[in-house]
């Protein structure tokens, strides 16, 4: 390997774009080059750079105009769809809040926690637990839920846990842990399961990422608006977690 | 897809494609005018929407939105830079570390406002929304070897703009 090459390969490098075959022989030639290991640095540098700038949200007003619009030009078949599928809120003693979705098609978990996953976003409701700090998260879920979910910061590889909820999926109560890359949300679905495979399933539903597979009797899903590349790093530590 | 509905499937992207239209536009009436004529588009086009992809067909029609408004007024001088948003800073620096901070976010906002929109738009794609190479050579519409090499590129422009003082003002903690 020349350095020739890593200029070839430098950004599809640095963006985990490569296949592994392609990424081993890089990772060995920058161990010993310090002017590529330099490129590569400046490179990931940028890339934090151009991170660091504003987000633009949409305006509200934008958001009732084109949902209103929305609302105009659908038919009233679709509208009832709709309204049938809306969130009801159900209240459980103690403060905790489940929401709840009653849609009218037969959902499958992974249109559930899809769904989960957009109303967590949507309606505000991210947490019902804010905290970085596992030893508080996991102590949360005891007093939720009859089972235990492993509860993992992955902050040191960029993935940081933010917090966790309770969620409704399959028809019981799930948890939710919330954890961030950058500006993207990564809820993790967890729940006990017999039998399953290891293997991870990798799905694409209305514009996000999911990924599902079974370890120590629980069921994980996974589901965010990060690129495959990332997800499929993130879903990587969280099983060797 | 008869029973999903618009609500349902593009809205939770809608921040993100504001994002994405903000950036191409460079100013914030601009951007909105690009969204909601997007969504008009969305709702019509709302039946050919392929079901995994959601996000990257309303940014495939936002950016044909901005194309044909931008082809519409070629020539047409550029709005200025809006310079009333809030840039995100961080509590815990101090107030010399803040004021570095922020000088090199606006320096680096300009300088990606600078940049031509070709290679504007995959930096905005890639950093910034996260996209996979293939996610972005969906709505750029072109092939993934190009998404790389305008990557490149645009990254040593940007690099060769920015140049070394400001690399090393973003390590300031």
């Amino acid at each position: 390997m020349i350095c020739d090459e890593v200029t070839r390969d430098l950004d599809a490098f640095v963006d985990r774009e490569l296949a592994a075959d392609a990424a081993a022989p890089i990772r060995e030639h920058i161990s010993a080059c310090a002017s590529c290991r330099q490129r590569v640095a400046d490179r990931e540098a940028l890339g934090r750079l151009v991170r660091s700038v504003p987000y633009y949200d949409a305006p509200e007003r934008l958001r009732a105009r084109v949902s209103g619009q929305a609302r105009r030009t659908t038919s009233a078949r679709r509208l009832m769809a709709w309204a049938a599928a809306a969130a009801v809120v159900v209240s459980i003693g103690g403060g905790i809040s489940l929401v709840r979705s009653g849609t009218a098609r037969a959902d499958t978990p992974v249109d559930e926690v899809v769904n989960g996953h957009v109303r967590s976003l949507m309606a505000d409701h991210l947490f019902d637990v804010r905290s970085t700090d596992q030893h508080t998260v996991k102590p949360w879920f005891l007093g939720q839920l009859d089972f235990s979910p492993p509860v993992v910061d992955l902050a040191s590889i960029g993935f940081p846990l933010v917090g966790g909820r309770l969620d409704y999926v399959a028809g019981r109560p799930v948890a939710a842990l919330v954890y961030q890359r950058q500006k993207h949300t990564i809820n993790v679905f967890v729940w006990p399961a017999s039998g399953g495979t290891p293997a991870v399933q990798e799905r694409a539903v209305r514009g996000f990422h999911v990924r599902h597979w079974i370890s120590n009797d629980m069921a994980y899903w996974a589901v965010s608006d990060l690129n495959d590349v990332e997800l499929t790093e993130f879903v990587r530590a969280l099983q060797k977690a | 897809m008869p029973s999903r509905v618009f609500e349902e499937i593009v809205l939770p992207h809608l921040d993100a494609a504001f994002n994405y239209a903000r950036w191409l536009t460079r100013n914030d009436a601009d951007a909105e005018d690009v969204v909601q004529d997007a969504c008009v588009r969305a709702v019509r086009f709302f039946p050919s929407l392929r079901d995994d992809d959601a996000r990257g067909w309303l940014f495939a029609i936002v950016r044909n939105t901005w194309y044909s408004r931008v082809s519409r007024r070629a020539g047409a001088a550029e709005l200025p830079l809006d310079s009333t948003t809030d840039d995100p800073a961080d509590g815990a620096l101090d107030p010399e570390a803040r004021l570095l901070q922020q000088l090199a976010v606006a320096r680096v906002r300009e300088a990606l406002e600078q940049l031509p929109a070709d290679f504007r738009e995959v930096l905005v794609l890639r950093e910034i929304e996260g996209m996979s190479y293939k996610e972005i050579a969906a709505i750029v519409r072109v092939p993934i070897g190009t998404v790389m090499s305008r990557l490149a590129r645009a990254r040593d422009r940007l690099s060769a703009v920015l140049k070394p003082p400001s690399l090393s003002m973003e390590r300031v903690p």
